[in-house]
């Protein structure tokens, strides 16, 4: 067997960063990855590719297209597109059982799906920290803003992001680059309703995306379609900033091809020994070792590899003697908003594909009575913008011939969207299990149930009406809401957001969970769980950058720790 | 495009936001692919896989109709047509190509029942005639069973011109790499980006 310092367990967005980390930190790093090689440049095959040079014109591969028969789970996200197909996993190679509709996004490749995510950084807050604990939902995260604040600037400084500094308490700035800018519609609205709702803001989006030169990697040239690849690393990626960090050091090892089976635990010493992996190319099993194991494989293949690690102290999963491990799923539920249309600016157009869009941060229960809502507690925010109506319209309205293509000629009318992101709670009856069936490589299939509950579903019509609310108020017309969850069907459940998390959380008892605040199992010692398994709640903002700031933390205690001996 | 279910891209998109961008402009002219060759390139060699040889001229003739050749070439030209049979070839699920088809010959029918033989051959004013009678019955209020036929030939045909070299840099233009303005006098850039 061979031995390594450090194994990480996944090399996306935490495990890119777990491999920087520890590499830097002096650390020989094995990196297990399941999926293929996806080599920075290289690999970015459909890169500033025009649309007539895809036979397809870049479609969107919905449930039923040829194309989506490989991903029948993959295509239930309008990610899916023939230009990004090679970025998402072939779905009978993760196959699992949901009980209500969950949709599973994976990447299937070395960096995971920080190729493919949608690069939105926003900060949690205390507001969110001590959420559970103020309304008495789960259990009380064992960590505060304080405690990640200076992981946040660490991560920021690296891995650059641009945004506009608004001193929120609810959203706290960050180590900002320039923001990108708003276009005219997203102006005018923003001017309305900021007059109409003096507590509410309306800003650009804050992105993982370069505005300025960082570390070898060039500003945003605005091509659109970052999800292809960045030949100029100018969104964050493992490939793009964490992995060649990692590389520089000389102590990095990538295996690709590589699906975890379980963890190999040593009872008598209590440590996790190795890590036991199928190779997906030959089915083979092989076997590696370790001082310290970081689990970064997402969510629920964390979780999934957890409970595949049965031992007789822990029959129910590694780490799990408090039975919490697989339980309190949560993601972000969203599909529900509103938009509308502005009137007039029609000599007002923009240059450039932004791949970014605004964002309105939460405003609903921050802790005063004048945001407080009997109906639901904790909150959302909107992501949106504004475009003009493009050639797509001539679809969709009568008339053709030359009348037609002279109107397409021009850009149409200015239109507003908001939707809104809403946070879950965290509740014991959203679980996954291992099933009985194994997939192709002699692993257990997860069975996933995962429902919203009442207070998703309250917080979701208030999401509709002030969205449209607030549209109405920023001078737009013909504004309508739109909520696309139906119960039991596809289009607004859970899974979808891709925010999945949970199932392995952080607390401060080791009875009622499974990591403690420095993301170390209380039963393991030498394993660390730094994914969105870890979560003890979700907030409302986009998490990955909290992972990011765990990862760093997380490295940095554990470093201690071997130092120290205690590993 | 076949839309089964609403996702967070429809969502957004809808929403009419920029996230995750729609379309990037070219670097240099790539060297295409060999499906990308069989779906596009003008060859004399291609021929089509699904429609017939009456079937391709119908729906070439029918999206010519729909953007026809100005001052720029019109949607024979950029090959509208070739689009239509890739995406019945390689897209569509079964009973999508079968209710295309089906939407087809029912174009034909119209027009021997009204003119006496089928809509290729029909005169010019014969088949604005026809096209005018399907386009108002597909975008009355309702939008019924009735409509779909049309309404995704038309939709096809915007999306296969506006997306074709012809369509996206002569007809319109795409956005060059570079900088991002967001607020610019429309008259800088004179008609919309494809």
């Amino acid at each position: 067997m061979i031995t390594y310092d450090a194994i990480v367990i996944g090399s996306g967005i935490t495990g890119g960063w777990a491999a920087k980390e520890l590499t830097e930190k002096g650390l020989e790093t094995l990196v297990i990855e399941r999926g293929r090689n996806v080599e920075h440049r290289k690999d970015y095959i459909t890169e500033h590719k025009p649309n007539w040079q895809f036979p397809l014109r870049d479609a969107r591969l919905a449930v039923g297209t040829q194309g989506a028969q490989e991903y029948p789970i993959q295509a239930r996200t309008g990610q899916f597109h023939e230009s990004v197909k090679h970025f998402f996993i072939k779905d009978h190679r993760n196959p699992y059982i949901e009980d209500k509709p969950f949709t599973w996004i994976q990447g299937d490749q070395v960096g995971g799906k920080s190729l493919i995510w949608g690069r939105q950084v926003y900060r949690w807050s205390d507001l969110d920290f001590e959420a559970n604990l103020r309304d008495a939902h789960a259990v009380d995260w064992p960590i505060r803003y304080a405690d990640l604040a200076p992981w946040y600037s660490y991560v920021e400084r690296f891995i650059g992001v641009s945004g506009e500094r608004l001193g929120l308490p609810q959203l706290p700035d960050g180590e900002f680059q320039p923001p990108m800018e708003m276009n005219a519609g997203e102006k005018f609205v923003k001017a309305g309703l900021e007059r109409a709702f003096p507590d509410r803001r309306l800003t650009i989006g804050r992105v993982a995306i370069l505005t300025q030169a960082l570390n070898g990697r060039l500003p945003c040239h605005y091509c659109g379609p970052c999800e292809r690849g960045c030949s100029t690393g100018s969104y964050f990626s493992s490939q793009s900033s964490t992995l060649p960090a990692a590389r520089a050091t000389g102590r990095l090892t990538i295996i690709p091809n590589s699906v975890v089976h379980s963890l190999i635990y040593d009872a008598a010493k209590n440590r996790v020994t190795g890590v036991r992996v199928v190779d997906t190319t030959t089915n083979e099993t092989r076997e590696y070792s370790s001082r310290v194991v970081f689990l970064c494989a997402s969510t629920l293949a964390t979780t999934r590899v957890l409970l595949n690690s049965k031992s007789a102290r822990f029959p129910e999963g590694l780490a799990n003697s408090s039975g919490v491990l697989g339980r309190y799923l949560m993601d972000h539920h969203f599909v529900v908003g509103a938009s509308g249309a502005i009137e007039g600016l029609l000599d007002r157009y923009y240059q450039g594909n932004r791949p970014n869009g605004i964002y309105i941060p939460r405003f609903r229960n921050l802790g005063d009575d004048a945001s407080r809502r009997g109906d639901y507690v904790r909150g959302f925010g909107y992501q949106g913008g504004a475009s003009r109506e493009g050639w797509a319209r001539g679809g969709s309205e009568a008339g053709f011939g030359v009348e037609l293509k002279r109107k397409l000629h021009d850009p149409g009318r200015w239109t507003m969207g908001l939707t809104g992101f809403g946070e879950c709670l965290p509740r014991a009856d959203n679980q996954v299990q291992l099933a009985d069936q194994t997939d192709e490589f002699g692993i257990p299939l997860l069975r996933i149930h995962c429902t919203w509950g009442e207070n998703e579903l309250a917080m979701r019509k208030d999401m509709a009406a002030s969205a449209a609310e607030m549209l109405e108020a920023g001078g737009c017309k013909e504004v309508r809401t739109r909520d696309a969850y139906k119960e039991g069907e596809l289009g607004g459940e859970p899974g979808l957001g891709i925010h999945e998390m949970g199932t392995a959380r952080m607390g401060r008892d080791p009875r009622t969970s499974v990591l403690n605040a420095h993301n170390q199992a209380h039963d393991v010692p030498n394993l660390f769980v730094t994914d969105g398994a870890c979560m003890t709640s979700s907030s409302c903002v986009n998490p990955s950058i909290t992972y990011m700031a765990l990862t760093a933390r997380a490295c940095d205690y554990a470093l201690g720790e071997l130092k120290r001996g205690n590993l | 495009m076949s839309r089964a279910s609403i996702t967070r891209r429809q969502a957004l998109e809808q929403a009419a936001t920029l996230l995750g961008g729609a379309l990037s402009a070219p670097t240099v002219a790539g060297v295409l692919s060999t499906a990308t060759r069989r779906a596009w390139a003008a060859s004399p060699r291609w021929t089509p896989r699904t429609l017939s040889p009456a079937q391709l001229e119908l729906v070439a003739t029918m999206a010519e109709h729909i953007i026809p050749q100005t001052d720029t070439p019109g949607a024979r030209a950029a090959g509208v047509h070739r689009f239509v049979d890739t995406l019945l070839s390689d897209h569509y699920a079964a009973t999508e190509r079968d209710r295309f088809l089906a939407g087809l010959a029912d174009v034909d029918a119209r027009a021997q029942s009204a003119h006496g033989q089928p809509f290729a051959r029909c005169s010019p004013e014969q088949r604005i005639m026809l096209l005018k009678e399907m386009d108002a019955r597909a975008y009355a209020s309702g939008r019924g069973d009735d409509g779909w036929f049309f309404r995704r030939l038309k939709e096809l045909t915007v999306v296969g011109y506006y997306t074709s070299e012809i369509g996206a840099m002569q007809e319109l233009h795409m956005s060059p790499f570079g900088a991002y303005r967001g607020d610019i006098p429309y008259t800088s850039v004179g008609r919309a980006w494809s």
